[in-house]
């Protein structure tokens, strides 16, 4: 694979809010390759989506506020860079796709409108042409009656053609990079089906890099080249989703494995992790996954670890693979 | 579906304002509302009244004692005189008279004159000072909560000074200090009314701000003056319309009241100058008094009227 086109290095987003500091994102790692699809997999309020906004420097500040780290894309610090660059970089280069597309679109204009102001406002088109992109686009996107749509207002159109409408949108200025922050979890199976065929196709035909975050485990395997899989604001697991499917190495990997239904292991009932995610504003000390983990060492209570590379991309950040520890598979 | 031309930049901005199908339906909700319309062909009538009504009567300030306090068309006075030569009361009828239809002053001027150059100064006072107000409170309400922060503290906290100043005695000085102009009164006004919109349109834009379309777009690229400008002031902007419908009979009341007790441009003939000028014919003429004081009425019933049925028509949860 090719050198990273985005790498996050030690990000660290964190909210003052009056009951303490949420740690929603807390160090954390992860580079993306040009051409592929990572997954972010966690749990729900583990951070994935605060990370994405991070990218972006979307939430909304205060309260929060990115204490360290860096966002590295084509040589740009996206944390340290102007308002100005970031906002050029906004759409242009790396573009967002939201879980409700019910609410993602402005409700007072037609879809063709934002759209076009999409286009207009990052390269500047003449009327006509800014009118066929639009129309190319939702046709890209398998609406069908692509003109018709563009008169639309968001509440004549189906959920699925609304977030099919919103990738268009996002798609319209050709960005490097797409975000799709639980782009199905509001829509019904076949619109899934159809929503990840596109992005699938997307990746192929135009060469795109996706951060696909999602907590479900299947459409990893579906769309996903590599996974990081996230805990209490942290990626404990990096590695191809071949990978991380067959051979888990961090316990809350193969916890969350082993949580997938399996047809042919006959089991009555589904195995589950015991506990929650952590209270974001009272991290346990040492490795935030050690209350819940099955595998819990004396050290896990004590020491955080760090990320151990434990083959060809494959790193996990658990005390049973660490260079001081004894741990074996 | 036919094919035709989708509007882009400029118009298509101008098409959330006025959407043919969207008018026709907000239109079809209105009517619904009887006292609703009623109000609206009031405010038209006296629209009309104001811009074309003055061509056609006598100069509102021409005044004529020999033609002092003549009742309405259909309404007589009675006038008693006494004599000294006779000793005797000379009780004389006076009637309305067809050329003063609705009566004239203690100075002889015409009624109909003063109230029809009334309605033309109590519309040109009400629209434009609330057009100042809602204008400074849409720009302050979004800007506050969309920047929020330092800036919606400072936005607010000022907004509350504004708020607790005595309004009336505000305008009573500022006219004192520069003379009682119609702009003035005018400006004043609008500078001191736009706090109840600063507050409403903050309220609704706070919550707009947190919909995802806004971090959408904010996501796509959009620049603070963009979202501000396209996405938040247009889904505001029912809101906007309501509410300058219901705070111009306020306006119009305090031009009146201002008039009445005498701060009122003294070039001009409004109703509260004819209020002012009939308080003291209470008991002899008292169509001086009544006739504007009706008008004033009838004018702030309209208003509220039409700005409840227009609230009603934008408001998609009320069932009409």
């Amino acid at each position: 694979m090719s050198s990273a086109i985005l790498e996050v290095e030690n990000l660290n987003t964190w909210f003052y809010t009056r009951r303490g500091i949420v740690k929603a994102v807390n160090g954390m790692n992860y580079s993306l390759y040009a051409g592929e699809c990572l997954c972010l997999v966690g749990e729900s309020g583990c951070g994935k989506s605060v990370s994405a906004l991070s990218l972006l420097r979307l939430f909304d500040s205060p309260p929060g506020k990115i204490v360290q780290g860096r966002v590295l894309y084509n040589g740009t610090d996206l944390v340290a860079c102007s308002p100005d660059r970031l906002r050029a970089v906004r759409g242009k280069d790396i573009a967002m796709v939201f879980q409700n597309a019910q609410s993602a679109l402005n409700p007072v204009f037609t879809v063709g409108d934002q759209m076009m102001e999409q286009i207009k406002a990052h390269d500047g088109l003449d009327r006509n042409d800014v009118l066929t992109k639009a129309k190319m686009l939702l046709e890209e996107m398998r609406i069908p009656g692509a003109a018709r749509a563009l008169k639309m207002y968001p509440h004549q159109m189906s959920g699925g053609m609304k977030q099919r409408a919103m990738i268009a949108m996002s798609l319209s200025c050709d960005p490097k990079i797409l975000i799709a922050d639980e782009p199905t979890t509001s829509v019904d199976v076949t619109i899934r089906a159809q929503i990840m065929h596109i992005l699938k196709d997307l990746k192929a035909r135009r060469n795109m890099s996706i951060i696909f975050i999602t907590h479900d485990l299947s459409l990893v395997s579906e769309i996903g080249d590599r996974a990081a899989v996230v805990y209490a604001g942290k990626v404990v697991e990096t590695a191809t989703v071949t990978n991380i499917m067959n051979n888990p190495s961090h316990p809350y990997t193969s916890g969350l494995i082993s949580c997938l239904p399996d047809i042919s292991s006959g089991m009555k009932r589904l195995p589950s992790i015991p506990g929650n995610t952590p209270n974001p504003l009272n991290m346990p000390a040492g490795c935030p996954f050690h209350p819940r983990c099955s595998k819990a060492m004396e050290i896990c209570r004590r020491v955080e670890p760090g990320l151990v590379h434990i083959a060809d991309d494959h790193t996990v950040a658990c005390h049973l693979y660490g260079p001081g520890a004894g741990g074996s598979r | 579906m036919t094919e035709s031309k989708i509007p882009v930049g400029k118009r298509a901005r101008l098409s959330v304002y006025f959407n043919k199908r969207l008018a026709q339906y907000y239109w079809e909700r209105l009517q619904k509302n009887k006292l609703s319309l009623a109000g609206m062909g009031f405010i038209i009538f006296l629209m009309l009244l104001g811009i074309f009504g003055p061509f056609f009567t006598q100069d509102p300030t021409y005044s004529d004692f020999n033609l002092a306090n003549i009742p309405p068309l259909g309404f007589s006075r009675q006038e008693s005189v006494y004599d000294i030569k006779t000793n005797e009361f000379i009780t004389t009828v006076i009637e309305g008279r067809p050329d003063h239809p609705l009566g004239t002053d203690s100075k002889g001027r015409d009624m109909l004159a003063m109230l029809i150059s009334g309605a033309r100064i109590s519309l040109l006072v009400g629209l434009i000072a609330t057009g100042i107000a809602v204008f400074i409170g849409v720009v302050i309400g979004v800007l506050s909560a969309y920047l929020g922060g330092w800036v919606d503290n400072v936005l607010m906290r000022f907004t509350d000074i504004m708020m607790t100043f005595p309004f009336f005695l505000l305008l009573v000085l500022i006219v004192f200090l520069f003379g009682p102009s119609l702009a003035i009164i005018v400006l004043v006004i609008g500078l001191t009314g736009w706090t109840g919109a600063a507050r409403l349109i903050r309220s609704e834009a706070l919550s707009l701000r947190t919909r995802d379309f806004i971090t959408a777009s904010r996501a796509l690229g959009a620049s603070d003056g963009r979202i501000m400008f396209n996405h938040l002031i247009p889904n505001v902007a029912s809101l906007i319309i309501v509410m300058s419908t219901l705070s111009i009979p306020g306006v119009i009341m305090s031009e009146a009241a201002l008039s009445f007790i005498g701060l009122g441009d003294p070039m001009r003939t409004s109703w509260g100058t004819i209020l002012n000028a009939g308080q003291h014919t209470l008991d002899t003429a008292w169509w001086v008094a009544v006739e504007p004081g009706i008008m004033l009425f009838l004018t702030v019933l309209s208003f509220n009227f039409f700005g409840d049925g227009l609230r009603d028509a934008f408001d998609p949860q009320a069932s009409i």
